[in-house]
């Protein structure tokens, strides 16, 4: 700042300013070492701040009751069954969705929502994933996991008004996604076209009460920045209507990291541990309270609640739980 | 009865000729209303529209302990929606004091319970119900001062001291003025000159700037230019109504004209002050008063010059000349205190720079008439050059 500024600036940016003043910044550099902080402020004049408002009627977020439950609550695996066919159908169209308390996203959706629908299978069933485009893009579907070349979904460009059909059997069980390849890359997963892709181990897994949780971020005004942040697509949704869960059993989150933009996300549980299962393709297992996931990462988390309670969680990305991706666990015996 | 008939043909004739002027506003009206209900096929042959840009125009954003208040103001043709704010990127719970939807220019306050940190930046964000977020920043987050007595009298003493303190100082070289001889003062009345050419440039390029950081149906040049012309036209019509005959104005009417140009300057000035504290841009320290005093002393100076001139003037004359220069920054503080926004800091500094430019030309107009050599004597160009160069350099105390 060597550059004499001009004393009618004051009015503009106000940093270089005050740092044009060797005095006026001796004053900012002290007033930032001893910041003041205004406490006096949880009176009852005041609606509360914190945590605390932001659960139940207070919680800014869209959707009724019972608006997530088909993307939260999987149906339920079935048994190992080797050839046995499951069909879906993914249509893909635009969409505009109201992703944060009052606020409109124009996504691409799969089947109207954003993330898509969970598609489910036990290993070696033969899926049969009929997609049609009703979209205004040409799009594809490419699930994680291991298939033919030609089922990919990078090179089988489906036109809008075109189908096709992905087939292929379901291997290797653990927990997947499923996301549109198209270029540009970026532009078509930000829209919205994912989703949760679960396929079971042949030896079922113990009985649980089952969640998909899946992670994302919505860039509404398109500069290349996250505006909201959810699970499942609607910000502080299981604020306002907490998830309840028995503490006599086993809670198993099937967990995706479908963020664009920024690099990570996170899951921390409060007041509890939970056994982490990478990918859940293998028995090997984290004893932690927050895992860490990488764009496109996912696994499975088993938690055993030791206490009754309303227990938080949320990204340990300060910024993403307080741009809406926070909720609760109501715990009940 | 010939002259009346004669009257009614004339009043006749009249009326024609209203009719007439008439016409183009009725085919205006008639081809608008005819666009207005086709204008969509217009539309259709171009292709489609885009989109609006559903950006709000925060014109204020005021802190108290516990509070934050965001006044926004909806500056497009479509209606805006506040669906969400954020403080410092968290979504915060928020009220507004009337609904959430805008029509055209329609403004609202949004009230936010929120713990802000005294000293640290405040970055506040009103997103619309199309997603759009707009970013307002402030420096540093310190209480907005209320409209109190002691925050009424607080921006007076500081309007007071960086207005007319200086102004009445500078006023005070009057009597070594007087005994200077012609070529000198001459110079000095150059020197009024080119402090004046100093603010006018000065305050044209801060409306330039401000008005770039309106929302474009808001903003734009043409409201520097009006607020500039306005200014400087006023002042011309005022120089004229001082000398009806036409003479360039000299000694006192010359000195009050530059008053009333330094004070319009000044109003801006303390506006400037004004908002910059109260939105925590600014630490006000003794450091930065002394700077503005020093910097201002050199208007006094200016309206000393042609008053030096002519007959003597009494004090109380000189005191309501400080004041007419001076008292401006007062209510400017107060103004930007209170209420103050980008767009009226657009129109404050174009006006002062019109201000300054049309009492730029009436010195000019004077020291050609009365200066010995004219105005290609050195003394007259030494002081202009004088003149730019201690706005300079005393502006460098005030930052």
């Amino acid at each position: 700042m060597a550059k004499p500024v001009s004393r009618r600036k004051l009015l503009l940016g106000a940093a270089p300013v005050v740092a044009a003043f060797p005095a006026a910044k001796a004053a900012w550099a002290m007033g930032g070492g001893q910041p003041m902080v205004h406490t006096a402020m949880h009176g009852h004049d005041h609606a509360a701040l914190g945590h605390a408002a932001m659960m139940g009627d207070l919680v800014p977020a869209p959707g009724g009751p019972g608006a997530l439950d088909a993307l939260t609550y999987p149906r339920n695996a079935l048994p190992h069954s080797p050839g046995r066919v499951r069909e879906y159908t993914l249509a893909a169209f635009d969409r505009d969705l109201e992703v944060a308390k009052g606020v409109t996203f124009a996504a691409w959706t799969f089947n109207g929502t954003v993330p898509g629908p969970v598609i489910r299978a036990t290993e070696d069933d033969l899926l049969r994933v009929k997609f049609v485009n009703g979209g205004s893009h040409p799009h594809t579907i490419h699930f994680h996991g291991i298939h033919p070349a030609n089922m990919d979904g990078v090179f089988e460009i489906v036109d809008p008004g075109d189908s096709f059909t992905y087939e292929f059997p379901a291997r290797p069980y653990g927990m997947h996604l499923y996301h549109c390849h198209s270029t540009p890359l970026k532009k078509h997963i930000y829209k919205g076209l994912y989703g949760a892709f679960i396929i079971d181990p042949p030896k079922p897994r113990k009985p649980a009460q089952e969640l998909v949780m899946v992670m994302n971020g919505f860039d509404t005004d398109g500069d290349g920045e996250n505006n909201f942040y959810t699970v499942n697509g609607l910000t502080f949704y299981f604020a306002k209507y907490p998830i309840r869960v028995s503490r006599s059993k086993t809670v198993r989150i099937y967990l995706a990291n479908l963020t664009e933009f920024d690099l990570i996300n996170s899951f921390h549980l409060h007041g509890e541990f939970f056994r982490y299962y990478p990918t859940g393709s293998t028995d090997h297992y984290e004893y932690t309270d927050t895992v860490m996931l990488c764009q496109g990462q996912r696994g499975i988390i088993e938690i055993d609640f030791t206490n009754t309670g309303t227990f938080m969680f949320h990204a340990h990305q300060s910024e993403f739980t307080e741009l809406g991706w926070m909720g609760f666990f109501e715990v009940v015996d | 009865m010939a002259l009346e008939s004669a009257g009614v043909a004339d009043r006749g004739r009249s009326v024609r000729r209203s009719l007439l002027a008439l016409a183009p506003i009725l085919l205006l009206v008639t081809i608008v209303s005819a666009f207005l209900t086709t204008g969509g096929s217009l539309v259709g042959l171009l292709g489609s529209n885009p989109p609006q840009p559903d950006v709000f125009d925060v014109r204020r954003v005021e802190l108290e302990p516990g509070k934050v208040r965001i006044k926004v103001t909806n500056p497009q043709t479509d209606d805006l929606t506040i669906a969400s704010v954020t403080i410092d990127d968290a979504i915060v719970p928020f009220t507004v004091d009337g609904p959430e939807t805008l029509g055209r220019l329609r403004s609202a306050t949004i009230q936010v319970n929120y713990d802000w940190v005294e000293d640290e930046p405040l970055i506040v964000g009103v997103t619309s119900s199309t997603g759009i977020q707009t970013t307002h920043e402030l420096a540093a987050a310190v209480e907005t001062p209320s409209a109190s007595p002691t925050s009424f009298l607080g921006y007076a003493i500081i309007g007071f001291l960086v207005g007319v303190v200086p102004v009445a100082l500078g006023l005070a070289w009057l009597p070594s003025l007087r005994r200077a001889p012609k070529d000198w003062l001459a110079a000095f009345m150059a020197l009024t000159a080119g402090l004046l050419t100093f603010l006018a440039v000065e305050a044209l390029s801060e409306a330039l700037e401000l008005q770039r950081a309106l929302p474009s149906p808001l903003g734009g040049t043409g409201l520097v230019v009006l607020a500039l012309a306005a200014a400087y036209l006023g002042l011309t019509l005022l120089s004229r109504r001082f000398s009806p005959s036409g003479v360039p104005l000299a000694g006192l009417s010359l000195a009050l004209l530059v008053a009333i140009g330094i004070g319009i300057h000044n109003l801006g000035e303390g506006l400037a002050i004004g908002s910059s504290f109260a939105f925590g841009e600014l630490t006000l320290g003794t450091f930065l008063i002394v700077g503005f005093m020093i910097h201002n002393v050199t208007e006094g100076i200016g309206i000393a010059a042609p008053a030096a001139e002519g007959s003597a003037v009494s004090v109380g004359r000189l005191s309501a000349l400080a004041l007419i220069a001076g008292a401006p920054a007062i209510a400017g503080a107060w103004i930007g205190g209170f209420v103050a926004s980008d767009l009226l800091g657009v129109v404050f500094f174009a006006a002062a720079a019109g201000a300054a430019l049309q009492v730029v030309f009436e010195v000019v107009r004077y020291v050609r008439r009365t200066a010995p050599g004219g105005l290609s004597s050195p003394y007259v160009i030494g002081g202009f050059v004088a003149g730019l160069a201690l706005m300079y350099v005393t502006g460098l105390l005030a930052g």
